[in-house]
């Protein structure tokens, strides 16, 4: 128990640490914008949200993770205070989104008594994963090009495929977990490679390719890329056959190659990769105002709540970072990654010490989820890959997004309170 | 599978973003650093526009140190004054997006390269370097007078580095104020004279006889011709159902002789001793179809397809200058220099230096070799017939006394009227000094409208150099 209270002092000590952080910046945003300076409080309520569901995720079950939370702080006050300088009504409903997740991440660790409980519900996930696609693609509102938004009754309007992203992790996790002496070890040997038996692997490939495709269909190409990625990891990481990596990457080479000729918004999103100054008013608008802003953040910025969001597109969602970038310059870009490459490790962490094989895979699941997110945009922002839509964790604007990264904290953290070696050998509660 | 194997399958994924991670940290430094300066000048990036109005832009000079272009102070943001007008006009431009003004943007406003990525420590750069011209203003100001009221251009280079001393188009026009006038603007760009294009380098003209001096180098760099093998001139020569003729029949000449005397039917006749493919390559060793490397606009040359039927008629016309030949002035220059230059092509430059506003140099132009057209030997024979057309033939228009003049006229047919009117010199012939060449839209023989202008010039940069 000493170490559990010790750990709990520690994560206590980074969330003062975040809301200190986050409440200068709530100072700088108010003097930026000539707000009374009381108004920083604000910013604090998204650190206080966060350390008002640690205190009660304790009163449950005080044997998790510790890091998570503190980072997850920094990463949401932050997005916070950019929507606040970018767009105030955004930033207030953003305000009440991470409130709300912050509750929701509660109720969920409280309602999942065992996290490999959950393995039972593989098929229910997939299934209703399907049918949320399904119903966005019948029923959905296009917004920016991309059909990805779902109005329900004209008042609440939310983006169905950021909760088919944990759904599928569930599903991926309690399937390949369930087969996975039977993908890894009833193998034929095919063209050099040891291939699984088709009706192992069948549904698990029809399921990723049905879903693949309606997500191209839905022209939600940073989905469809995460979910691929998903995919071909968790098949990886469960079997340790690097055969099924290589034929996915060549499926996927074949794929993109198929979705540069077949679809014009594809060949776009290439192209101006290749060259936005090809069209540098037009096609290629997007990316070269990313990059005029991280230019313009030079080494230390421009300074916090000094506005520059004007140009930008998306500046609230896609774009958010290349506006964190020209404010913090190099120094505060390099910081927010490194934030996310913490929040990563620690993801991957929970995995790799998790006893369990459905909690680890769920576990890698969610976090291969959170950093491809993370590496997707902000990639396509600094021009490393082609620029698609996707938001950035905790950071951009989004209540559906808010709220299912709340969820996928909470099964971490059930994950890291379920599966560790040391429950483990209390004998569980199965 | 035990669940150490897959513990160690998750930890190799997750290997996978960690590198991502530090990629993406690579690629911010790039851009936020390393090409900063680079994208904070990129003409589409509007929230560059602020910050440069606050900027004083740095002068532009002549090679004496006399401003070009000026700066004044109005409403807060710079604007650019234009103290020599039209003489200089092609070289100033006459806003920020034409002549030197935008191709030299980046130096003259401290930003792009010129600027240090550690620059936004201090606020960033609040004055623009100065640039320092190769052009002379005087020289400027007499090619501008004794171009008025004609149309065509004057190029002189310095003989011993290929620094442009002038660089002069006709008309001109006076860049003060020319835009904000929107009719007048129209009117400008409307003006059949057309004044926007600097015809020195922008225009593409046939290049008549002055295109024998190449056609002479190449032969006798070849080996197959001398300067005293003989032709026969009867004042005209059939090929392939074309005829060819000269003003006159020559008689016997040898080949110094038909240069001095510009006798067509012997250079066509060269057809025999030169291949087309040949002959295009010596074009390109002179660099005579390529643009001018100047950071003002220019124009590339051409030159007749020699495959056609008709090809060994075309090639026997391109050898004296007409035919499908066409060229710039400059290039004309570039040929005459290389001839002066032991048969070496030096690429012209226009920026002598830049000097920073604390006066630490930035940059400093070095003289540049772009190869070898034809050997020494070759140059010195074509040198020298050269200097016996200004002594005993077309030329005599430009000889000076107490320095001999190296030179070759030309005068282009083409379908809008009179020839043009060609002249390209270099002295001393025996220490080439200087390269003047002037072209004159429709007026006539070389030596009546561009070799009057030529011996001006030659006059006034000997002057300079000492030489006169």
């Amino acid at each position: 128990m000493t170490v559990i209270r010790h750990s709990r002092r520690t994560e206590l000590l980074l969330l003062l640490f975040a809301a200190l952080i986050v409440g200068v910046g709530g100072v700088l945003v108010c003097l930026g914008m000539d707000l009374p300076l009381v108004q920083a409080a604000r910013g604090l309520g998204v650190v206080g949200a966060i350390m008002a569901a640690a205190m009660m995720l304790d009163l449950a079950d005080p044997r998790r993770d510790r890091w998570l939370l503190p980072i997850v702080a920094v990463l949401a006050g932050l997005g916070f205070l950019m929507l606040w300088q970018l767009d105030g009504r955004q930033a207030s409903r953003q305000l009440v989104w991470m409130v709300a997740g912050s509750g929701v991440m509660v109720a969920v660790y409280y309602l999942i008594e065992d996290v490999r409980d959950l393995a039972r519900l593989k098929y229910t996930s997939g299934l209703l994963a399907l049918a949320l696609v399904g119903v966005t693609l019948a029923f959905g509102v296009e917004k920016g090009g991309a059909r990805l938004w779902l109005d329900v009754g004209g008042l609440i309007s939310f983006q169905p495929t950021e909760l088919v992203k944990v759904l599928m992790c569930v599903f991926l996790a309690g399937y390949i977990a369930e087969r996975q002496e039977l993908l890894r070890e009833d193998t034929r040997k095919v063209a050099g490679f040891q291939m699984p038996r088709l009706r192992h692997i069948a549904p698990l490939m029809l399921m990723v390719i049905f879903a693949l495709a309606i997500f191209v269909g839905q022209r939600d190409l940073g989905a469809a890329v995460l979910f691929f990625g998903l995919f071909v990891a968790m098949t990886y990481m469960a079997t340790g056959r690097k055969a099924y990596s290589v034929i996915a990457l060549v499926f996927f080479a074949g794929g993109a190659a198929a979705a540069y000729m077949t679809f014009p918004h594809v060949a776009t999103r290439v192209d101006m990769w290749l060259n936005p100054w090809s069209e540098p008013v037009d096609r290629g608008y997007q990316i070269l105002q990313g990059l005029f802003a991280l230019a313009e953040g030079g080494l230390v910025g421009t300074g916090f709540a000094t506005g520059g969001g004007a140009t930008i597109p998306a500046a609230t969602t896609d774009l958010i970072f290349a506006v964190w970038a020209q404010q913090l310059g190099l120094a505060g870009a390099v910081a927010m990654v490194l934030l996310f490459a913490l929040a990563a490790h620690r993801s991957f962490s929970i995995a790799w010490q998790a006893t369990d094989s459905f909690g680890a895979l769920l576990a890698a699941g969610l976090a291969v989820v959170f950093s491809l997110q993370a590496l997707v945009i902000i990639g396509g922002v600094t021009k490393l890959i082609p620029l698609t839509g996707i938001t950035l964790p905790f950071v951009s604007y989004g209540g559906t997004s808010v709220i299912v990264n709340f969820i996928a904290l909470a099964l971490l953290m059930a994950v890291s309170r379920d599966c560790m070696p040391a429950r483990a050998r209390d004998g569980g509660e199965r | 599978m035990n669940a150490r194997e897959m513990s160690r399958n998750i930890r190799r994924v997750a290997m996978i973003p960690a590198v991502g991670f530090a990629l993406l940290c690579v690629f911010l430094g790039y851009w936020q650093v390393y090409k900063a300066p680079e994208l904070r000048a990129d003409e589409y990036n509007t929230r560059a526009r602020d910050r440069l109005a606050k900027i004083e832009p740095g002068r532009v000079l002549d090679s004496g140190g006399a401003p070009l272009l000026g700066t004044s102070r109005e409403g807060g943001k710079w604007q650019r004054t234009y103290p020599e007008g039209e003489s200089v006009c092609h070289i100033t431009g006459y806003n920020d997006r034409s002549g030197v003004q935008k191709s030299l943007r980046d130096a003259l406003l401290g930003i792009g390269r010129y600027e240090s990525p550690w620059a936004e420590f201090a606020e960033g750069p609040t004055r623009g370097n100065d640039v320092t011209l190769t052009v002379d203003l005087d020289a400027q100001e007499i090619g501008t007078r004794l171009l008025r009221g004609e149309r065509g251009a004057v190029v002189a280079l310095d003989a011993r580095t290929g620094a442009v001393l002038a660089l002069v188009s006709a008309p001109g026009y006076e860049p003060e104020g020319l835009v904000d006038s929107e009719w007048d603007f129209q009117m400008f760009q409307n003006d059949p004279g057309k004044p926007e294009i600097d015809r020195a380098l922008q225009g593409v003209y046939p290049p008549g006889s002055v295109m024998k001096i190449l056609t002479a180098a190449a032969v006798m760099d070849l080996g197959r011709v001398d300067r005293e093998t003989e032709f026969e001139c009867d004042g005209e020569y059939e090929i392939d159902g074309a005829t060819i003729t000269c003003p006159r029949a020559h008689g016997t000449v040898t080949l110094d002789e038909a240069l001095q005397v510009s006798c067509n039917t012997t250079f066509a006749r060269l057809g025999r001793y030169i291949a087309a493919d040949e002959f295009v390559d010596y074009m390109n060793r002179f660099h005579l179809l390529g643009g001018a490397d100047l950071p003002l606009p220019s124009s590339k040359g051409r030159v007749g397809d020699f495959t056609g039927a008709n090809r060994d008629v075309l090639l026997a016309e391109s050898l004296f200058g007409q035919g499908e030949t066409l060229v710039t002035p400059l290039a004309i220059a570039r040929m005459t220099l290389a001839i002066a230059h032991g048969g070496t092509v030096l690429a012209p430059y226009l920026v002598e230096r830049i000097s920073a506003p604390s006066g630490a140099s930035l940059y400093a132009a070095q003289p540049k070799e772009l190869g070898q057209a034809v050997s020494a030997e070759t140059a010195a024979s074509v040198a020298g017939m050269m200097a016996n057309v200004v002594e005993e033939g077309t030329g005599g228009v430009v000889a000076l006394s107490g320095v001999d003049v190296a030179a070759k006229t030309g005068s282009a047919e083409n379908p809008h009227g009179q020839a043009h009117s060609w002249f390209t010199a270099f002295a001393p012939a025996d220490n080439p000094q200087v390269v003047v060449t002037v072209v004159v839209e429709n007026a006539g023989a070389g030596s009546e409208a561009a070799g009057p202008i030529v011996r001006q010039m030659l006059v006034y940069l000997l002057g300079n150099t000492g030489a006169i």
